[in-house]
């Protein structure tokens, strides 16, 4: 708490130092660009010096012992803590909110686009909140499952004690709030209206809100490269003994992947906005097509991270999806190594693909076929996650839970976003389908359908874990049902609408299009009510839910074989990890064993090395 | 496994084991991915205006800078090379060397951005990337001698030793990082095309 | 046993097939996508219904393998589950029929309707007309060959085939015409083309999707910036851009 309100004095002031100076410098008014600028990187390194690294590092720095947070209990989560777990749920907790404001934007969109015309908001206002909803949900679908799992879940899985680097762990979440504070303090300047993809030249020349953006999303972009960066280092450095690479729980396996997108694309994100912000603050004409700059040299660096970022969205996702099949089933992950594979070369042609959001920028047409051909390419990959899911599925021991309900609606969700992809990665149909609601009704279902409903996967799945209290499952299940089918009546009229020329990005549109238009909102108020139930389910579970114990689910991974929630270094002892992860069906199988623990329900050791074994008949 | 262990003893074990391999790996993973910043930038400079160069560009100063900071990378590796076998006198003068060296670049970079302003100014296309992209790696330069004064000032404290300077060597491999950027970012704004 | 995986593989053959059935009655037997008013609209609506075709029986095959599991492999756990499922690790053989199958179709649908269709779409870079569209927050300028102008009216004549050549003046925005499919950026800087060939007389009135809209945000007025469509006759056309010209 004290670090909290040092930090938001220290935020506040390094602002007005920063603002007042650049004033003084330079004249003009407070209000200027150029002075939020200043202010704002003054107020970041404020807030920062504030909530911890001037106890830690920075005394360090000037050779003095570093003051160590000794708060305990529920305090922790609002504090500067370095342990993993604390981090993972202080993500958690922050994006299930930002997950609802970025819902409650999504209601007012829904609300006016309910009829024709101009309802509740003008042209500009509906702009500004469908930017603020896109920005704010891209932020959830990047970081939420990573930040929060991957924080969690990673260290305790590898049998590591904590991540490789827990300070930067602790400065990479407490990146965040500014980003939050910065994205809807932006009002105050004028909001920004340019939708989350901010092209220029119009996010140069819009209102003053748009610096906030450009800063709190390069915020964002360095918070996620150095979780990116804590996360492989982690798994590369600190396996316990015995987990070798083919011994990864697949969860950790998709981490890794994303992690490495996220930590070498976002660079292109970051200079891309550092681009818009010179254009904007210093005068520099990169994108000014009068003074010979280029609109579409920002697409191609904005395309080659926003690109890959949807792997980084969903590829956690396939890993959460995966482990909650493979232990709810009861059946070893069909195909572990071709999963890898492909978790891998997803992320390595995902970095190739970005221009096909680009066929009709007029970008050269000799570049269409190429990109067609690769984006084309990535279903392959991409195929064998789903194969490798319903393999799994296929004769096991299906224990109809939430979580596994979850898992099985994310591959008809993730099917739907896949399959309509196809009709947006050929050229000829996006020549009529790009920035339609077609294009809206495919990237929810695959973001929301893809990565929301994996993060609700891993939610009921990982929950008993993390409070060691079980959720009310029939609750569990009305809520995953409401979800789908609202989901469904909400987004399958809108491939309609936009084959039927409704474009995106509007406040108005044809009144020919009313009817589905409706039903579309309708449904989505249907859709978001959910989200109470939602909200109810896991305050009462965290409230009052019955014991968990440590393995609720019988699982086999490491997280399972500790207390329900883990102990502060994880594990009494050190982990040696002995065997497959997923050995369901082998009597002797086991994953690991504990040094000075007695170890929940493993049987003899099996011969070392032999964790791959048993093929199909 | 019969020895009696706490969480801490096997936590401050296992931190011994894998720290140096994490902090070498947690670095270059940095760089890779700042490479991926500056790469972003310099095709950006090929992207809106493709090796064109305007008329008074200041070549001779250019070279000065490249040269100056060539050798304060080698004064840096020597630093780091001193400290590795407890030498802290040449430490000591080898790191204040980098130090000046770079302020010194700074110095430079500033009368060239003064030049520049007549010359080129920010709202011609070339401008717009000649102080993106000179103005990038001069931030990379100040934060980089900051961290070596960090560094200058604990070793003269006495903090490290030769078994225990990762915060040097980590320091002086970021000092080669931002000098190797430079020799990408010279030929590109200096050096091809040309008039 | 035995018989028991073959009724998994018959619950699963039957379900696909009955879901193949319902969703081919239901996106091809309904008319999905509104009235094609130009030569290119034909050709990016084969590509959708072929691709649509393509997607049924994956699509089906999905949705059957996750309902056959749902019906046939639950089991009911009283505490915590006991018994396993069969330890199958890999399927080495199945694996790669599945890639190669999977490989074969995005090789197919790259080469029709991607290649293919792209070819199609462009056709040769000849023109009988030429159209100047100059966007600008948030209205359009149409100019004609014979210096007609127009100011948010666009006509056309049916059956010839017309370039057009878009810029900008300040933003980035879209020359999207949703009946005839087709769509390119309008950029500052730079002059991008899209050829076309109308078919059939019409104007906005009968068809909405008659227009020109633009589908690049660009503010406050993005939603408004669209223009009607006339289509008429050759005939009709070259009497109308003459009288514009002479007129003007």
């Amino acid at each position: 708490m004290r670090q909290l309100l040092r930090a938001v004095i220290f935020g506040i002031l390094g602002y007005l130092i920063g603002a007042t100076l650049t004033w003084l410098v330079r004249g003009g008014s407070l209000g200027d660009e150029v002075c939020v600028v200043f202010g704002y990187v003054v107020g970041l390194v404020g807030w920062l010096f504030g909530i911890g690294m001037g106890d830690t590092w920075v005394r360090e720095w000037f050779g003095l012992p570093a003051r160590e947070s000794d708060v305990t209990g529920w305090k922790r989560y609002l504090g500067f803590s370095t342990d993993h777990k604390v981090i993972g749920v202080q993500y958690l907790a922050t994006f299930i909110v930002v997950l609802l404001l970025g819902g409650v934007a999504a209601m007012i969109i829904r609300f006016e686009l309910a009829q024709a015309g101009e309802g509740i908001l003008n042209a500009d206002r509906y702009n500004q909140v469908m930017s603020m909803h896109g920005i704010l949900m891209v932020a959830v679908a990047v970081a939420a499952i990573l930040g929060s799992f991957g924080n969690y879940l990673v260290p305790i899985m590898i049998g590591a004690d904590d991540m490789a680097f827990p300070r930067l762990n602790a400065v990479t979440f407490w990146l965040i709030p500014p980003v939050a504070i910065g994205l809807l303090a932006a009002p105050t300047l004028g909001s920004f209206d340019a939708g989350w993809t901010a092209y220029p030249p119009l996010s140069v020349v819009n209102n003053g809100g748009q610096i906030l953006f450009v800063l709190a999303v390069t915020t964002f972009g360095l918070s996620s490269i150095l979780g990116g960066l804590n996360v492989i280092t982690t798994i590369v450095t600190m396996r316990a003994p015995g987990m070798t690479w083919g011994r990864l729980p697949i969860f950790v396996w998709a981490a890794f992947a994303a992690s490495m997108i996220s930590l070498l694309t976002t660079q292109f994100f970051a200079a891309s906005l550092v681009l818009i912000a010179m254009d904007r603050v210093a005068g520099t004409v990169f994108f000014d097509g009068g003074a010979g700059g280029d609109p579409l040299l920002y697409q191609h660096l904005f395309w080659f991270y926003s690109h890959p970022a949807v792997y980084v969205m969903v590829l956690p996702g396939f890993g959460l999806v995966l482990e909650t099949i493979t232990h709810m089933s009861r059946k070893p992950l069909f195909a572990y190594k071709a999963v890898v594979v492909s978790l891998l070369t997803i992320a390595g042609l995902s970095v190739i693909v970005w221009a096909h959001h680009m066929f009709t920028s007029g970008m050269a047409e000799y570049l269409h076929g190429p990109f067609m051909f690769a984006t084309e390419m990535i279903s392959v990959p991409t195929g064998v996650i789903f194969l490798s899911a319903m393999a799994t599925l296929w004769r096991g021991k299906l224990w109809m839970k939430t979580p596994l309900f979850f898992a099985m609606i994310w591959i008809f969700q993730f099917l739907m976003g896949g399959v309509t992809g196809i009709f947006l990665a050929d050229v000829v149909t996006d020549v009529s389908l790009h920035d339609s609601y077609f294009v809206v009704a495919h990237f929810h279902y695959t973001i929301m359908g893809g990565m929301i409903f994996a993060f609700l996967t891993g939610i009921f799945f990982w929950f008993p874990k993390i409070t060691g209290r079980m959720i009310n499952d029939r609750l569990g299940i009305i809520f995953a049902l409401w979800l789908t089918i609202g989901f469904q009546l909400t987004f399958l009229p809108q491939f309609w609408l936009g084959t039927n020329g409704m474009n995106r990005r509007i406040a108005d549109y044809p009144d020919q299009l009313e009817g589905a238009n409706l039903f579309s909102s309708i449904s989505a108020f249907f859709l978001g009510g959910s989200f109470l139930l939602l909200i109810y389910i896991l305050l009462s579970a965290a409230r009052r839910g019955p014991k968990a114990g440590d393995n609720p689910w019988n699982a086999s991974t490491l997280e399972w074989q500790v207390s329900s929630p883990p102990p502060e270094h994880n594990f009494s002892g050190q982990p040696t990890v002995v065997g497959h992860p997923y050995g369901y069906g082998t009597a002797d199988s086991r994953h690991a064993e504990f040094a000075g623990m007695t170890a929940v329900g493993l049987a003899e050791p099996e011969q070392a090395g032999t964790g791959e074994g048993g093929d199909n008949e | 496994m019969a020895m009696t262990t706490t969480p801490e003893a096997v936590h401050s074990r296992a931190e011994a084991t894998y720290r140096p391999a994490a902090n070498r790996l947690g670095l270059w993973l940095f760089l890779a991915s700042e490479t991926f910043l500056f790469s972003a930038f310099i095709s950006s400079r090929f992207v809106v205006s493709g090796t064109d160069q305007p008329e008074h560009l200041n070549q001779g100063l250019a070279l000065l800078l490249t040269l100056l900071l060539l050798w304060s990378s080698i004064s840096a590796f020597r630093a780091e090379a001193a400290m590795a076998h407890d030498n802290r006198r040449l430490f000591h003068r080898e790191m204040l060397t980098t130090i000046v060296l770079g302020a010194l670049f700074l110095v430079g970079v500033g009368v060239e951005f003064n030049e520049a302003l007549t010359d080129f100014p920010a709202n011609t296309i070339y401008g717009s990337s000649f102080f993106m992209l000179i103005g990038l790696h001069a931030f990379h330069v100040l934060t980089g001698i900051l961290a070596l004064g960090v560094v200058w000032n604990l070793g003269r404290l006495g903090h490290y030793g030769s078994d225990n300077h990762w915060p040097v060597e980590g320091v002086v491999k970021y000092w080669h990082f931002v000098d190797l950027m430079w020799v990408a970012i010279y030929p590109t704004l200096y050096l091809f095309g040309g008039s | 046993m035995d018989q028991d995986r073959r009724n998994d593989w018959i619950w699963f053959g039957s379900l696909w097939a009955i879901f193949s059935a319902i969703g081919f009655y239901l996106v091809l037997g309904i008319d999905l996508l509104p009235a094609q008013w130009a030569h290119e609209a034909e050709i990016v609506d084969d590509a959708y219904i072929l691709l649509m075709g393509l997607s049924i029986p994956i699509f089906a095959g999905v949705a059957a393998a996750l309902l056959t599991s749902l019906l046939r492999f639950r089991v009911q756990v009283d505490d915590i589950p006991t018994e396993d499922g069969p330890p199958v690790h890999n399927n080495r053989n199945f694996v790669r029929l599945w890639v190669a199958s999977t490989l074969i179709l995005a090789l197919m649908i790259t080469v029709n309707p991607g290649f293919i269709g792209i070819a199609e779409l462009r056709g040769e870079p000849s023109a009988d007309i030429v159209v100047e569209v100059q966007a600008q927050r948030w209205s359009w300028k149409v100019n004609y060959e014979n210096g007609a102008e127009t100011f948010n009216q666009l006509y056309l004549p049916a059956d010839r085939r017309v370039r057009f050549d878009i810029t900008s003046l300040d933003l980035v925005h879209s020359f999207w015409i949703p009946g005839f499919r087709v769509k390119i950026d309008a950029v500052p800087g730079r002059v991008t083309y899209l050829y076309v060939t109308p078919e059939g007389v019409g104007s906005f009135e009968d068809d909405f999707n008659l227009r020109v809209q633009c589908a690049e945000i660009c503010g406050l007025g993005h939603a408004q910036m669209a223009m009607p469509v006339t289509v008429l006759s050759p005939a009709d056309f070259d009497a109308w851009v003459t009288d514009l010209a002479e007129g003007a």
